[in-house]
């Protein structure tokens, strides 16, 4: 069993050394066991056999002449070369290529020589990687190593298996993009034009009014405090106090988020539910009646700006018919219907198209036809091998298209009056409040990137594609 | 029999036949739009000039579905379509009295036998005329017009008289292989009529000049079939003619349109209900709405092409370096755009324009700011296939530096699907305009844009709702039509559907 592991963990650090990336981590990791190790190497390393072959072997080449006429054979092809093209280029020019080549080549050839008669004699090349290696082959040296070096074992055992791997490096990826948008976000603020110390205090405030006001929100410290202290508070969840109204900036997302997400995902439901047969019938009938009729309206839902539908049917149903209430509120479950369809048209719409396209893309693929001329009926060919492959680019537009949804949900919320998170941001920004602003847009990019995250990971599982590719590379 | 199975065949392959079913079927359910507004539920009285519109539009419809039995008989009984049935489409033509673009766009080509993009273009060009003629038309209901306005009806008249001649003589002259040389002159007075904004009028003059002038016979055969792999899907067609109006009509607005009764307050005149005076009605200021929609439309094609060129190109540019350089280069600026990407474009611009405040300038910035990632990774994608290529590694084989490589062998080569996906986004655009601007965050509120004059009508929207509908209507149609030219455009340049 233990052997396993370890020749596990020699493979993964053989292929480890090939990206710098990870031979610069892992070195990292390992930091105080490679220190130890590396003065054990130096103090054990006394065969130099490598070193004198290769200045024997320099010797013979040069004595040869081997130098000379790579120079030779590199000037005439440079020359040649200049000549077809009708370059101009002086000789010098030429010269100084040539010898560069030539040299390069020389020693690629000199090491290379010296390879094959070490191997020949059955002598390798003493490399401090190759005394890490050959060390991880023996489980003793693992048991004492175990303490020091865990962060790195632990490295090397997540690069061995592909899935582990990949969902590592996504979440890496994830973490840097959300300390980017924290980044991005902050630094769009700060470089603001506008005060809004002489916001919020009006025109009438003095000078040290303001300067207090900057003092207890620490608007007046240098822009790196500043965004350490706000990336900070994001990790923390503790954004300290909105410039208005002094409310604590997390609490009241928190208070603001469900809400939010309450309606998104109703929409998204709402669209899977309602686009995905819709695809499904349009791409079985391309062309006819039926399939045009569902494009245009899809078309037509894509095209429909969000508040102009929500007030449009705030006019039908609420004013009109008075089947529904015309703004949302909590206890009331009816309210809670327009929004969610105003939200999830845009979707809907796309996702339907998408199906369709992806469908009518999947039917003429190669294995369509086999499952065909092996008998199989029309909707044993659709259920079996159709749907779930046209699924897979249609769940990624879903992840995708959730980002834009809850952007939108802003403009939704606005015409609906409901307190969400999206018309939290909009309220505050006339000031502007930059840690409400801040913390709304970035707890929503951090849903966002988690989502998209999900989907990724949920694929390296399903899709038999990026399980085979995972597995090569 | 087998005769009458080639006939069938021609009926299912017959432009004409389609297009006769597709334009009864809308004529049909606009006249029906119109049969429900034309009856007020509340107060149960019928409104006189909307009932007409359904009536007219109901008799075309009608004499439409006549037009498209006439064609399928035609086309079983002889495979062709008989002259007496091609007249039928100069009686149709007078639908173009009620504004239906459908039915007059098609009766023109159903006059006409020999379809070249030219002759399409010509119709095109003379129905926008037209339709701007119409629409400036109206001005002159009103008490006052501006000083320019008789001089500009004018030349405009002109101008639709010098088009209509062209059409004639692109009608009976030009053949698939016959462009005379003569030609010439007259195309270049019609390409010169699109400073108007009518683009069609360019395209006719372009295509003119192009195949009386050149001598590549490929380099035409290429240019015939993109346009009429394009002019055959109907739809996308009349977006083409929707935009180019909207286009035309904000260049000529400046001539033909009192910006005072858009911006100026007017109380004696206050929240008036449409009527020709005021066609769409008055807002809270006494402002006439409809003039507002007019100049509303400048701004939403202005911000709609700033919003796409920019992040096009400065995407396509980050894009094309990524595919085409190591995997280093590529890794950085994919997994910087890939910040901006995780931040959904609407609540950028809203964090954009709270810092540095709400304005035309800075919502075109802020819009474009947020479709940089797509636009990168469309051109990345199309970049690493191309430099695939064969003729990219002849032209290094050749010695061609980086940059002539990027801008004249593979950026060529790659511009089609950026072209497609930037029809597609200008709608986007458009929406989230109007969408910023109804939150207050978009153009500035004195600014008669079409989400400012939604965010008036949404506080009137129990007591006059037309003040929140047409603004709506407005900003649909021209998404919609940009949706429709971008999906013909993929379907026309997209190599896989060949």
């Amino acid at each position: 069993m233990k052997t396993g592991y370890s020749s596990q963990l020699q493979k993964s650090f053989r292929e480890a050394q090939r990206k710098s990336m990870y031979r610069f981590l892992l070195y990292l990791a390992g930091l105080p066991l490679h220190l130890v190790l590396f003065v054990i190497y130096v103090l054990k390393k006394k065969d130099n056999t490598y070193e004198v072959t290769l200045a024997k072997v320099e010797q013979e080449l040069l004595k040869e002449g081997r130098e000379k006429r790579y120079l030779a054979e590199y000037a005439d092809q440079l020359r040649r070369k200049a000549e077809f093209f009708q370059e101009q280029s002086t000789p010098e020019k030429i010269q100084r290529q040539a010898e560069e080549l030539s040299a390069e080549r020389f020693k690629r050839e000199a090491v290379q020589i010296t390879d094959e008669r070490l191997a020949r004699d059955g002598v390798r090349r003493e490399s401090y990687f190759g005394y890490v290696y050959s060390l991880l082959g023996k489980p003793a040296f693992l048991v004492i190593s175990l303490l020091p070096g865990l962060i790195m074992y632990a490295l090397l055992f997540l690069r061995s298996n592909p899935f582990l791997k990949y969902i590592t490096e996504r979440l890496v990826q994830s973490v840097f993009v959300i300390i980017g948008v924290g980044i991005l976000v902050f630094s769009i603020l700060y470089i603001s034009p506008f005060d809004p110390a002489s916001n919020i205090l009006g025109e009438s405030a003095t000078n040290e009014q303001i300067a207090a006001f900057n003092r207890i929100h620490g608007l007046d410290l240098p822009y790196w405090q500043q965004l350490w202290s706000a990336l900070k508070g994001i990790a923390t969840f503790d954004l300290g106090t909105s410039f208005t109204g002094s409310e604590n900036v997390a609490s009241s997302i928190a208070n603001k988020f469900p809400i939010t997400i309450t309606i998104a995902i109703f929409s998204v439901l709402m669209a899977i539910v309602i686009a995905i047969p819709v695809g499904i019938l349009s791409a079985m009938r391309p062309n006819t009646i039926l399939d045009m009729t569902f494009m245009l309206i899809a078309l037509i839902g894509l095209s429909i700006p969000n508040f102009w539908q929500g007030l449009i049917f705030i006019l039908g149903f609420s004013i009109k018919l008075n089947w529904l209430p015309a703004t949302y509120s909590p206890g009331n479950a009816l309210s809670i219907i327009m929004p969610v369809i105003v939200l999830g048209t845009g979707l809907t719409a796309s996702i339907a198209r998408m199906m369709r396209s992806s469908l009518l893309e999947i039917v003429h693929e190669d294995y369509m036809i086999t499952a065909r001329a092996k008998g199989l009926t029309k909707s044993q060919m659709l259920w079996k091998h159709a749907v779930g492959n046209a699924l897979i680019p249609v769940v990624t537009v879903i992840g995708l298209l959730f980002g834009g949804m809850l952007g939108g949900a802003a403009v939704t919320e606005k015409v609906f009056n409901i307190k969400g998170i999206g018309s939290y941001i909009v309220d505050k920004q006339f000031i502007p409040d930059i840690p409400a602003i801040m913390g709304g847009v970035v707890y929503i990019a951090i849903t966002i990137s988690l989502v998209n995250l999900f989907i990724d990971i949920m694929y390296a599982f399903l899709d038999p594609r990026i399980r085979s590719k995972m597995k090569q590379s | 029999m087998k005769e009458n199975r080639i006939n069938r065949q021609a009926v299912i392959l017959s432009k004409e036949y389609h297009q006769a079913n597709f334009t009864w079927i809308l004529t049909l359910l606009i006249s029906l739009l119109f049969l429900m507004n034309s009856f007020s539920f509340k107060t149960g009285e019928v409104k006189p000039y909307v009932f007409a519109l359904f009536g007219a539009y109901l008799a075309t419809a009608l004499l439409q579905l006549f037009i498209a039995w006439r064609i399928k008989r035609d086309l079983l009984l002889s495979g062709d379509i008989r002259k007496g049935t091609r007249r039928l489409g100069y009686i149709q033509l007078v639908s173009l009295a009620t504004g239906n673009v459908f039915t007059a766009s098609f009766s023109l080509h159903l006059l006409n036998k020999r379809k070249t993009p030219e002759y399409t273009f010509a119709v095109y060009t003379v129905l926008t005329q037209l339709f701007v003629i119409a629409i400036s038309a109206l001005n002159m209901f009103k008490p006052y017009v501006t000083d320019t306005f008789p001089m500009a009806m004018l030349l405009l008249l002109l101008v639709l008289v010098f088009q209509v001649v062209v059409l004639a003589i692109v009608a009976k002259t030009i053949r698939e292989d016959n462009y005379p040389s003569s030609v010439g002159i007259l195309a270049l007075l019609t390409a010169l009529t699109a400073i108007t904004g009518n683009l069609f009028a360019l395209l006719l003059g372009g295509s003119l000049l192009l195949k009386s002038r050149s001598t590549d016979e490929s380099r035409i055969a290429k240019w015939n079939t993109m346009w009429e792999k394009i002019t055959r899907n109907t739809m996308a067609v009349f977006g083409m003619f929707f935009i180019i109006l909207m286009l035309t009509i904000s260049v000529v607005s400046r001539f033909t349109f009192d910006y005072e009764v858009a911006v100026e307050n007017d109380y004696g005149n206050i929240l008036q209900s449409p009527s020709l005076v005021y066609p769409f009605g008055t807002d809270n200021f006494g402002r006439d709405v409809f003039s507002r929609i007019i100049f509303g439309a400048r701004i939403s094609l202005l911000v709609g092409f700033a919003a796409t060129l920019i992040p096009a190109v400065i995407g396509g540019f980050l894009g094309g370096i990524a595919g085409y350089y190591s995997n280093r280069t590529d890794n950085w600026i994919m997994r910087l755009l890939d910040v901006l990407y995780a931040i959904p474009g609407i609540l950028l611009a809203i964090a954009i324009i709270a810092a540095f405040g709400a304005n035309t300038v800075n919502l075109i910035i802020a819009l474009s700011l947020g479709s940089i990632p797509t636009y990168a990774r469309t051109m990345r994608a199309n970049v690493l296939m191309v430099s695939n290529y064969d003729f990219v590694d002849s032209a290094r084989a050749l010695g061609a530096s980086d940059f002539s490589i990027i801008f004249r062998q593979i950026v060529p080569n790659s511009l089609a699907p950026m072209i497609v996906k930037a029809t597609l986004t200008i709608g986007g655009a458009v929406i989230a305009t109007s969408s910023l601007s109804y939150l207050g965050l978009g153009v500035e509120p004195h600014i008669p844009e079409w989400g400012n004059i939604l965010r008036v009508g949404s506080t009137y929207l129990e007591s006059h709702s037309y003040l929140a509908i047409f603004p709506g209507l407005a900003i649909i149609l021209l998404v919609l039509s940009f949706n429709f030219l971008g999906d013909g455009l993929r379907d026309a340049l997209d190599p896989r559907l060949d």
